[in-house]
């Protein structure tokens, strides 16, 4: 016998083996990828506490109104587009059309996410706030700090929004089937989990 | 098309109630901030907080919970790793804290009196 028949399970027409993870490759390259970015993440936020220990005139300046509270809303509209993720992922997964609906509306808060974001990066920056300046005198590298850890999430959400967009167009169409959505899903809610993180390190740790 | 998941498991009210939770859990860290607690204590707090949302996101969201234990063990394991690596440049950055130039008190700005 040859070593092929040895050791994989020949079947009619095609020499398969089994799959260790049980489930297609794009889904496990998407994880590897959330797990590589999750690390990408982690330093960034490492980092920041670095600086923020070893700088004593640290700056906080974000009220609750209208800052605080603006965050509140912001993770109020990405946990929302993470339930809208999740019932199209459902609906694509039954074969139903409604998942378009889903994706739809996911899209639609992952943009008002990224609007009022942009809203606050630019009250912040007619204030004087940039990555190298801090207007009210403090260490500049809350600036680097605070539009680095947004700046990179909010990539992460614009891409994110046009990935599920050419996802739903492709599906409509019957080019792409309900695995796409699905992985798409776990990078969007991925994305979510990361400002689970950003909010509370980010805004609120910086609150006065 | 061939489905991609079970169509069994948790329904959309199970997940709306876990969307529910995450955000009651956004609502005690806002309280938590104005609490008053100790900035050691915040943090803490609030890391904890932020971990356990992070678990419920990974586990249901990303239906971790209900994909083969090898992905588990072949990914997160690894992450944490990582992270715990990081956790070792905390000594340097209260290090940097007692090395910065002491302000003097007698130091006058060039061109005074």
């Amino acid at each position: 016998m040859s070593h092929a028949e040895l050791t994989m399970q020949q079947v009619h027409g095609a020499v398969t083996e089994e799959r260790p993870y049980g489930f297609q490759s794009k889904k496990l390259v998407m994880w590897l990828f959330i797990i590589a970015d999750a690390a990408t993440f982690g330093a960034l936020l490492f980092a920041y506490g670095y600086v923020r220990v070893g700088s004593p005139d640290w700056t906080k300046p974000f009220a609750f109104s209208p800052t605080i509270l603006n965050g509140i809303v912001m993770t109020f509209v990405l946990l929302s587009s993470s339930l809208t993720m999740l019932g199209a992922v459902r609906a694509a997964s039954a074969g139903r059309r409604s998942a378009i609906r889903w994706l739809s509306a996911t899209m639609l808060l992952g943009t008002a996410f990224a609007a009022l974001h942009l809203r606050e990066w630019f009250t912040m920056i007619r204030e004087g706030w940039s990555p190298s300046h801090n207007p009210l005198g403090g260490s500049p590298l809350f600036g680097a700090a605070f539009f680095g850890i947004t700046g990179l999430h909010l990539l992460h959400v614009v891409c994110g929004v046009i990935a599920i967009g050419v996802v739903t167009l492709l599906y409509r169409r019957g080019r792409l089937d309900a695995s796409y959505i699905e992985t798409t899903g776990l990078y969007w809610h991925f994305v979510d989990l990361v400002w689970m993180f950003v909010f509370p390190l980010v805004y609120l740790l910086n609150a006065r | 098309m061939p489905s991609a998941e079970s169509s069994s498991g948790p329904g959309m009210k199970f997940y709306a109630v876990l969307w529910a939770g995450l955000l009651g859990i956004v609502i005690v860290e806002v309280l938590l901030t104005y609490a008053g607690l100790r900035p050691l204590a915040l943090t803490i707090s609030l890391l904890a907080l932020a971990l356990i949302e992070a678990a419920v996101a990974l586990l249901y969201f990303m239906h971790l919970k209900h994909e083969r234990p090898i992905l588990f063990w072949s990914l997160i394991p690894a992450l944490v790793f990582v992270l715990v690596l990081f956790d070792h440049l905390w000594p340097d950055a209260f290090r940097v804290t007692s090395m910065r130039l002491p302000v003097s008190a007698s130091s006058t700005p060039a061109g005074g009196g």
